[in-house]
């Protein structure tokens, strides 16, 4: 249930019958079984055409598309099963009142610290010593209460995620130098991991709103924008340390990729297609880890604790129940 | 113009009653079962709060197979605000899901037998009855039940009309609720 597949040939990939169909530019055909899909991700340079969108429109599955540089170029979305001019109102005005936004967007930022934190706590246990890191991440996070715009709360986010990132270069192995977040386009190895894994998390997140009757263009720590699912970054940067973070680690310490793995061009340094199965693969699987939830009382894979923070956020919005971010517990 | 102090059910009367009128709140007969069910699960249905397709049983009791029943039977919406079954005996049919499901079932009935007689005029006797179970529970329109009706409406007005739900409170009935994951996540 909630497959996601991820397609990296060049070619076609069209509906055949009841199924999906990837023709692939040698000739070699695969078929996926949509039934159950979630999303399927498309990295390779595919061609579509209408009838295989309204196939997966009505199937209900998304379909993610990764252009150059692995960027993400945009969804198309399955037409929502959800509508709710109410879920949209609320959601709205709580957007439109300040003091509203700003208690959503501290929240954000608090459960990301805390995640960053956890992953950092787990290697300061394991040889290195992380507790002037660990300090500035409470410092940060504590510092959070006395900040009274949304502006001084992404500075809080800002100078967490950088102490947390001056871990990386420690615990990666040799060869992997990181040096600090580089965006666009990213210029080493660890920076393009980063932007892909940060992309996967943000495309199933964008998945998992689309559950909801939440409008993924309108959130709180990030300004609303035209182009981009910015609800999907703010709830993104609450998963990034568990999902696509600890996957960099354990691919690059257990020496399962390599810098034979990433091509260098002009001026970045990007996964070459070896390097994006090998990833993807090892977050699928994590995204079908499992784990107890206590208030659920019942076992969720992760991708599930995804769809449950889509519904806090949303149950929040309507009811005014009280919105507890997403923080790692186990 | 209404006096806002009118009871809700002389408003809906009223409402029901003149075509071109405005119901005061949405009522539909799903709505007193989850009633009995859920005050909260009755909220969220209210704002049409949905919860997405892959969950089982997502309408309670949809799983059902009444078509299993043999009685000769036709749909019949009324005013657009009530589909009822009624049986060729002329009485009016609902099923009800599973032995929990009998008093919210026999609510629901209730409020069809009540709409039917006092916006229709058409008085009529209702059937309780599950598909696998011989007996049938035969249900009556009296000055009780009808009251019975009413104070539902009064009380699943209050529930709508408010601001939020009242909070989730642990029941059986959760565990196969479709709104389980969205009530107790935190
Ligand atoms: S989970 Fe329980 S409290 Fe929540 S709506 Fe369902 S029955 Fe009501």
């Amino acid at each position: 249930m909630n497959d996601n597949y991820h397609v990296f040939s060049d070619g076609r990939i069209e509906r055949q019958d009841d199924t999906v169909r990837v023709v692939t530019d040698d000739g070699e055909k695969k078929y996926l079984p949509v039934e159950n899909a979630e999303a399927i991700f498309l990295h390779g340079q595919l061609e579509y055409n209408t009838r295989f969108v309204s196939f997966l429109n009505q199937e209900g599955v998304a379909v993610h598309v990764f252009g150059w540089h692995d960027h993400y170029a945009g969804s198309i979305m399955p037409k929502r099963g959800q509508t709710s001019g109410q879920t949209i109102v609320d959601q709205v005005r709580a957007y439109d009142d300040p003091g509203h936004r700003l208690k959503l967007a501290k929240a954000f930022v608090d459960g990301s610290i805390h995640n960053m934190r956890s992953n950092v706590t787990y290697y300061d246990g394991r040889g290195y010593d992380f507790e002037h890191v660990l300090e500035e991440l409470e410092d940060a996070r504590a510092s959070l209460d006395g900040m009274g715009t949304i502006d001084e709360t992404m500075g809080v986010e800002a100078r967490a995620r950088k102490a947390y990132y001056s871990t990386f270069d420690e615990i990666l192995p040799e060869g992997f130098v990181f040096g600090g977040r580089q965006y666009n386009p990213p210029n080493n190895e660890v920076n393009s991991l980063i932007s892909f894994g940060n992309s996967l998390v943000y495309a199933n997140i964008v998945s998992a709103i689309r559950a909801t009757a939440l409008d993924p263009t309108v959130s709180y720590l990030h300004e609303p924008g035209e182009r981009r699912y910015s609800l999907a970054l703010d709830i993104a940067d609450l998963f990034k340390p568990l999902l696509a973070d600890r996957v960099i680690f354990r691919l690059v310490n257990r020496g399962q990729l390599t810098t034979d793995d990433f091509e260098d061009d002009m001026n970045s340094c990007l996964l070459n297609e070896a390097g994006r199965k090998t990833y993807s693969k090892a977050y699928e699987k994590t995204l079908d880890e499992t784990i107890d939830h206590p208030d659920l009382g019942k076992k969720v894979s992760y991708q599930y604790l995804l769809r449950v923070e889509a519904y806090k956020l949303k149950k929040h919005l309507l009811t005014g129940e009280e919105y507890v971010p997403f923080r790692r517990w186990w | 113009m209404t006096d806002s102090s009118t009871d809700p059910v002389d408003r809906f009367l009223d409402a029901a009653r003149d075509e071109t009128a405005e119901l005061p709140f949405r009522l539909t007969g799903v709505m007193f079962q989850y009633y009995v069910v859920c005050e909260r699960e009755l909220w969220f249905l209210s704002r049409d709060v949905e919860i997405d397709r892959d969950t089982p049983s997502i309408v309670r009791g949809s799983d059902v197979d009444d078509s299993a029943y043999s009685d000769k039977r036709r749909d019949v919406r009324v005013d657009g605000i009530i589909a009822i079954d009624v049986l060729d005996s002329g009485e009016i049919l609902e099923v009800k899901p599973s032995s929990s499901m009998t008093e919210p079932a026999r609510l629901q009935l209730l409020f069809y037998l009540w709409y039917l007689d006092r916006v229709t005029g058409v008085e009529k006797t209702g059937v309780l009855a599950h598909p696998t179970e011989k007996r049938r529970e035969t249900i009556e329109l009296t000055p009780e039940t009808s009251a019975e009706v009413e104070s539902a409406i009064r009380g699943i007005r209050e529930v709508v009309t408010a601001e939020s739900p009242p909070p989730a409170e642990g029941k059986p009935v959760c565990d196969s609720c479709a709104y389980h994951d969205f009530c107790w996540s935190c």
